[in-house]
């Protein structure tokens, strides 16, 4: 018998689930994480091509990595033609590669999808398209589940947000890529339901009267919102959806922007561009492994020696040249976290040479987000107005993904519609549970 | 930001949330102190700089390291003559000696042939003392470091022992006296020593099971007064070995009546520990560093052969341990022991010595093969000769 099941393949986290028309069952696929029911959305890959997901990737990658030994090699990366008026001449170019990089840790591989200026990247000597390194990832992941379930999966529901992008068209091509990576991964059935949706469906199932929904599933890289009727199986309708690309990526670089970047020099350093362009990559999870070259190695060694902020810069090279990044950003996100439940908490980094210590309370993430609320509070308003329904018209409000759980949001939802209609679901499993009950419908109906 | 928008900040939030206020309160507190450690800590550092204690610490440090560069130049046969004419005077070429000691210190340097299985024969008195003569493969361009039963050591460059000739009937009249032992000790072993720079201790071993580590960064204190230690708990005890180690390496012991112990190095004492609990008449007959892939020979008095894997011999953390018996208790009751074990690979060879004083070459993995030595007589000490040990002499005037 073919096995369809229901993959949330998020920006942070994605899950695998299966419903049997009982009960949803989300399986543990990453046994080495706290909770096994979710992987990180992190894959590593090494230099002989093999490739690890979740939590595995991230050992396998601070065993790798962290602090060790680099070798960069001059190596021939392609031409370049130059056209005058009376002259045409090629020149060959020329790009520094680390010889002893172990491997490449890739992860937001769902923004990936979504943006339009990035088509893939060069991992030793292949290059993967965004579409195989989505392909990489879900076969590795379809084999995890079918390893639990001891049984070959065959067809898939993917969650999908309700815009990867604001363009249509743009939206189409990653929604088609995602398909195209799931049938090379294996899944010879694919489908989509919208990631609300699936929440919603989820929810469904604890509710024994007819209500309108507001869905607000607020992860790690989009905010997705659906306005339903639920609670009637011949009368589920789903009245507007809406979505806005912010979420806990945009809160981590928020806070490295306001408060991190001082630490790397930022405000110290003026007359050095480069340095400045450094500085300003530190955010940029893309740009900043780009920026450990042996020109700007030297280039920070220089001006450490000239006493040019030379502390901070010794943290800014350190933080660069020994594979510290991923640790940053881990340390942003788990201090965002932290400050769901508490009113302060510490934002640290301590190596050989950076002591990063930051005491961060909720009212300073508060107001460096507090532009973001405004942009979510128009989005939210915007849809239920779509929806046609007036605001004292809805029933409950229910909430899903990490982001979620950020008390400025939860305040903006109870102050809109009263606290006693915001209900929370489960942060992490609600999509996938939702969309194993989706997939497990569309698998009976066919 | 200055620190002072911060507080504001800070302070903005406890007005904000009373509750915080206790937790800002208690981050904060918890950072003073830290930085109130570091601060004692570089104070510390600050006068050991002034008082030129760090200064001597690292002029130590410079001598330990210049003495060490000396031991690596004395064993590539380089001196400051030669490094000026490095280009035009050819080295001598490093062949494989095997040596053979008594407890009185008395020393064969013998020239390994590749040709050559049968070595010679020692016609005098085999065992002095009771102690059989023990067996050590060095290149001739080691050196050496002699451990006496008082915890005396000396150190004596491999090349300078006399050569003896092979295949002959040898006295140990005949062999080089390089040290003789003082009154009341007795030579312990010969350890091979321009390791040094490449290792983090020396390990040290009783006869009854005892162990003692001792970082290499005391070498030049060592080497300078002579003394290493007995590194023995009971005054009965005695030295019995001495190895230079690597933090990760993993040491086995072997006793005489078939018991197998192995340590990781890391987790040995500084302090002289009792790591086995032996028998009353029982006592360590062998000690080496093992690899995960070695395999472990053990060979009994009448040339049986016992063959494990090296991993099978799993780490022992305690120090009450009785070890894994590899005799069985009906076989030691007819009067089996074992006089020898080593740690080998395939590609390696073992030089047994027999109570007829005959020294002969054999090659391990024949040794495994057949699970016996052939032997006319019992076995008094075995020696271990690795592949990659150095060049025996035809195979150098081949080359």
């Amino acid at each position: 018998m073919s096995l369809k099941v229901g993959i949330d393949f998020g920006t942070s986290n994605s899950g695998v689930a299966i419903y049997d028309g009982g009960r949803v069952r989300v399986l543990p696929v990453d046994p080495k994480n706290v909770l096994p029911e979710v992987i990180k959305t992190v894959l590593y890959i090494t230099k002989d091509y093999r490739a690890h997901l979740g939590q595995e990737a991230v050992e396998t990658y601070y065993r790798d990595n962290v602090n060790r030994q680099r070798r960069y090699v001059k190596q021939w990366a392609g031409e370049i033609e130059y056209r005058g008026a009376d002259m045409f001449y090629v020149r060959d170019i020329f790009v520094y590669v680390d010889e002893l990089k172990p491997g490449r840790l890739l992860q937001y591989l769902k923004t990936a999808l979504r943006k339009d200026n990035y088509k893939g990247t060069q991992i030793f000597e292949r290059y993967y398209s965004v579409g195989d390194l989505a392909q990489t990832y879900l076969s590795l992941l379809k084999k995890r589940a079918e390893d639990v379930l001891g049984e070959t999966i065959d067809a898939v529901t993917l969650g999908r947000p309700v815009k990867f992008s604001e363009a249509p068209e743009q939206d189409h091509k990653a929604q088609e890529t995602l398909r195209q990576a799931a049938h090379e991964a294996g899944f010879k059935e694919v489908d989509f339901e919208l990631e609300p949706i699936a929440a919603a469906l989820y929810y469904e199932q604890s509710i024994t009267k007819p209500q309108n929904v507001v869905i607000f599933d607020f992860g790690g890289g989009t905010l997705d919102i659906a306005v339903m009727r639920l609670g009637d199986d011949k009368n589920r309708k789903v009245y507007a959806s809406g979505g806005v690309d912010i979420a806990g990526s945009d809160f981590d670089r928020a806070i490295i922007e306001k408060r991190m970047l001082s630490h790397f020099g930022y405000g110290k350093v003026k007359h050095h561009p480069e340095i400045m362009q450094m500085i300003d990559a530190v955010p940029d999870w893309m740009a900043l492994p780009e920026m450990g070259t042996p020109i700007n190695k030297n280039i920070l060694d220089k001006a450490i020696q000239a006493k040019v902020a030379p502390v901070r810069l010794k943290a800014l090279e350190h933080l660069i040249y020994n594979d510290l990044a991923f640790t940053f950003y881990n340390r942003i996100e788990a201090g965002k976290i932290a400050l769901s439940n508490e009113g302060a908490t510490i934002i640290s980094l301590e190596d050989k040479d950076i002591a990063l210590w930051e005491l961060y309370t909720r009212s300073q993430f508060e107001s460096d987000i507090q532009h973001y609320l405004v942009d979510v509070e128009k989005v939210l308003l915007d849809t239920i107005e779509k929806s046609g329904l007036e605001i004292r018209q809805i029933d409950a409000v229910v909430k899903t993904g990490g982001s979620s759980n950020i008390p400025l949001f939860t305040g903006m939802l109870a102050r809109l519609f009263g606290a006693e209609k915001v209900k929370e679901s489960n942060a992490f499993s609600s999509v996938v549970a939702g969309l194993a009950i989706k997939a497990h419908a569309t698998s009976v109906v066919e | 930001m200055s620190l002072s928008t911060k507080i504001d900040e800070w302070m903005k939030e406890a007005e904000t949330r009373p509750e915080s206020a206790v937790m800002i309160v208690r981050l904060i507190a918890r950072r003073l102190r830290e930085l109130t450690e570091r601060d004692e800590e570089l104070l510390a550092e600050n006068i050991a700089l002034q008082n030129g204690t760090r200064v001597e610490e690292y002029q130590k440090r410079i001598a330990h390291l210049e003495y060490q560069l000396d031991l690596i130049k004395r064993r590539f046969g380089v001196d400051e003559g030669t490094l000026v004419e490095l280009p035009t005077q050819p080295v001598e070429a490093s062949t494989l000696n095997l040596l053979v000691y008594n407890a009185q210190g008395r020393i064969f340097r013998i020239e390994l042939d590749s040709d050559k299985k049968e070595l010679g024969r020692i016609t005098s008195d085999m065992s002095n003392d009771h102690e059989p003569p023990r067996i050590l493969a060095v290149p001739s361009n080691e050196e050496a470091l002699l451990l006496y039963t008082s915890g005396r050591v000396g150190t004596y460059k491999v090349s300078d022992i006399p050569l003896i000739e092979l295949g002959g009937a040898w006295e140990w009249s005949q062999a080089a006296l390089p040290d003789e032992p003082r009154a009341g000790e007795l030579l312990a072993c010969i350890a091979p020593f321009s390791r040094l720079p490449l290792s983090d201790f020396f390990l040290q071993i009783s006869r009854r099971g005892c162990a003692k580590k001792t970082m290499t960064s005391m070498a030049q204190s060592i080497l300078g007064n002579h003394y290493i230690g007995k590194g023995a708990l009971q005054k009965s005890d005695q030295p019995f070995d001495l190895m230079l180690s690597r933090k990760k390496d993993r040491a086995v012991f072997v006793t005489y009546e078939g018991k197998v112990i192995a340590f990781d190095v890391d987790d040995l004492s500084y302090a002289t520990e009792e790591r086995i609990r032996l028998a009353a008449t029982d006592y360590v007959i062998a000690s080496f560093i093992t690899h995960a892939d070695d395999s472990l020979l053990f060979v009994t008095q009448t040339g049986k052969v016992i063959h494990r894997e090296s991993k099978s011999i799993e780490s022992s953390k305690s120090s009450t341990a009785k070890g894994q018996s590899l005799i069985p208790p009906s076989r030691l009751e007819q009067g089996v022991r074992f006089m020898g074990a080593a740690s080998v690979r395939d590609s390696d060879s073992i030089a047994a010595l027999d109570v007829t004083g005959r020294l002969q070459i054999l090659e391990a993995d024949s040794m495994t093969g057949s699970g016996s030595i052939a032997v006319e007589a019992w076995i008094l000490s075995i020696g271990l000769i690795q592949a990659d040990g150095g060049v025996k002499r035809n195979s150098l005037a081949k080359v």
